[in-house]
């Protein structure tokens, strides 16, 4: 695969050429913030973005997703995928849709998540500005971003781009792009090195001696509800986490009355019903009772848990959950810097 | 990206089969015993212990263990407690009307392991449903089985279930049927205790292997006894429920720990589980 430059001068064009041919989703100004969304123009595109709002996995796995539709004779499928491009991701959502990649392909294979994968082009982008609560530099370390076909950095007078796959190669032929020279190639790396010096949090200790420490410190009751206390279980570090997959499944109605979908809508483990089951005549049982076992079972999944499978934690350091959470008690560097503590 | 499966060649997990409710019978005042056939006339293959999601459009789905024995090919029977917003709704079904399947599901018990032994089940009120698919397995193919033990314990006497399996095991001498009810009424001859009464009434061997399922306070009881006779407990199989939203492993509702009970279980060895902290 190829590395090659690009003039800052022929960028627009390139985006524009590119635009024309596909969907192009990409980060792009929402009031103060930022958001993926369908890129219109060139224009739009921000890639001097700090975090958005939401991770990018909603292109595979949208907030509400149709499993099937059905009216009265019977079920259909509801599945349509479209070719596109998603532009301008950074290495930590990048690491964040390979997990979900490994974990919707894993033991019974999620067509509905992995067809809207497999008509996405990514393209990595280098972090120009980095958020507030960020620590993508300290967690992980051992795991690097491979789901990209190719890798986007903004150097002195235009672009590196870095061709992983053939889907990323196939994207020079919407720009002027020439072969990238050992200097361009060189600042592309310095630039990426460089952002991992302004991550502002800082985790203390490596993967395998937090996830050791976090998972013995399971039954220290004091310790979760004393973390949880100001916790209002609203689920928002869930929503925001961009390795947070777990859903809801519902059924609803067409004005018909005749017709309608099966629906999978996010859901949040931190909510109090998440793991609750009806026992008839009014009675129930809440598996994950406390605010203090909820917010265990969120630390437990992404410091421990999926380890194994994932070759790492199931966080990848975006400090999205930290800057989403109104009592400000989800951030994981906090947490786990404190067990480790202990 | 690196996957074996293009999305183009596989089968959504999400699609059910459309099955027929060839009987429904009114078990107990909030459970139903459906009898079910796939719509297509092939049989469901099953393992006793998997799952099935049952549902229905507009409504949704949940995850119901098979009540019958595999070796019963025309049928298999599912029942179902109302409790909710889809059991309610299944349970206005009847006969020859139309339910959706997605299965079997999840992992069964270990046959293979039980095969030469002697079995002993203890099921507490509606964890007579999933066992009684092991327990017809068993007695369809009662020489492969050693001793046949079956404990089976409910709150009140009208909430037992299959009540015309219960007159033919009380009787039955390929099972030593045992049970109780914790308060009993008026027509109630039989003993009255927790389950954990029925224990001094036989002679059992450490090498027994064990199969529990019952309410969750159920479980700690059970083995207690169990560590008393000193069946290991990697021989106990227990029954677990939990939230099986998807029952496919994606959901996440019902996770122990680390384990998905719809796809790790929802049959584990109690070896497997007792140290999880979600558990029990």
């Amino acid at each position: 695969m190829t590395t090659s430059f690009i003039r800052s001068d022929d960028f627009t064009a390139f985006l524009a050429a590119m635009l024309e041919a596909t969907p192009v989703y990409g980060p792009v100004a929402k009031r103060s913030r930022f958001v993926f969304d369908r890129l219109e123009s060139p224009e739009e595109l921000r890639l001097d973005y700090d975090v958005t709002i939401l991770p990018p996995r909603k292109l595979f796995f949208s907030p509400a997703q149709d499993l099937l539709r059905f009216d009265e004779a019977g079920p259909a499928a509801a599945l349509e995928p479209v070719e596109k491009v998603l532009f301008g991701v950074h290495f930590y959502d990048v690491k964040a849709i390979d997990q979900t990649d490994v974990l919707f392909a894993e033991r019974n294979y999620d067509v509905n998540y992995m067809a809207h994968r497999q008509t996405t082009t990514i393209v990595a982008a280098n972090i120009q500005n980095v958020s507030g609560r960020a620590f993508f530099a300290s967690v992980g370390t051992e795991v690097r971003p491979k789901g990209h076909d190719a890798f986007l950095t903004a150097v002195d007078g235009g672009y590196v781009l870095e061709a992983r796959t053939e889907r990323g190669e196939a994207l020079l032929g919407y720009g002027a792009f020439r072969p990238a020279t050992e200097a361009e190639i060189d600042e592309a790396a310095r630039v990426n090195a460089a952002a991992l010096e302004r991550c502002p949090e800082k985790l203390e200790h490596g993967t395998a001696e937090i996830a050791a420490k976090v998972r013995a410190a399971f039954s220290d009751d004091d310790l979760w509800s004393d973390l949880a206390k100001d916790c209002f279980s609203c689920g928002s570090c869930n929503t925001v986490c961009p390795t947070c997959y777990c859903f809801d499944v519902e059924d609803t109605w067409n004005v018909d009355q005749a017709s309608g979908q099966r629906t999978r809508f996010w859901d949040a483990c931190l909510t109090e019903d998440f793991a609750k089951v009806s026992l008839g005549e009014g009675a129930t049982e809440n598996f994950r009772e406390t605010p203090g076992a909820r917010f265990r079972h969120r630390i437990m999944r992404k410091a421990v848990y999926l380890n194994p499978k994932l070759g790492g934690p199931a966080c990848v350091g975006c400090g999205r959950c930290s800057a989403a959470c109104t009592a400000d008690i989800a951030d994981p560097v906090r947490v786990i810097n404190r067990i480790m503590a202990s | 990206m690196n996957h074996q499966c293009h999305w183009t060649e596989v089968e959504n997990i999400f699609m059910p089969r459309e099955a027929t409710i060839v009987r429904a019978e009114q078990a107990t005042p909030t459970e139903k015993h459906f009898t079910l056939a796939m719509k297509d006339g092939r049989a469901m293959e099953f393992q006793p212990g998997q799952i099935v999601e049952l549902g229905l459009f507009g409504y949704g789905e949940i995850p119901i263990g098979f009540a019958s024995s595999p070796t019963r090919t025309e049928s298999f029977d599912l029942v179902v407690r109302s409790v909710g917003r889809v059991s309610k709704a299944i349970n206005r079904l009847t006969g020859g009307d139309s339910v959706w399947v997605r299965g079997p599901l999840g992992h069964g018990f270990d046959l293979a392991g039980l095969r030469g032994q002697d079995v002993l089940i203890v099921a507490g009120g509606i964890g007579l449903c999933p066992t009684r698919s092991l327990i017809q397995y068993i007695l369809d193919r009662r020489d492969e089985f050693g001793r046949f033990i079956l404990f089976y314990g409910t709150r009140e006497p009208c909430l037992q279930l299959f009540r015309d399996d219960l007159a033919c095991w009380r009787g039955a001498d390929d099972v030593e049927y045992f049970e109780t009810v914790d308060v009993g009424d008026d027509t109630w001859t039989g003993n009255v205790g927790v389950i954990t009464t029925l224990f001094p009434k036989v002679e059992l061997t450490p090498e027994t292997r064990a199969v529990v399922c019952g309410p969750p306070i159920f479980y700690r009881f059970v083995v207690r006894e169990l560590d008393l006779i000193g069946v290991p407990r990697e021989n106990v199989f227990v029954d677990l429920e939990r939230r099986m939203k998807c029952g496919v492993g994606k959901c996440g509702h019902c996770q122990i720990n680390d384990k998905y009970v719809c796809v790790d279980g929802p049959v584990f060895s109690f070896a497997d589980v007792q140290d999880l902290e979600e558990a029990f």
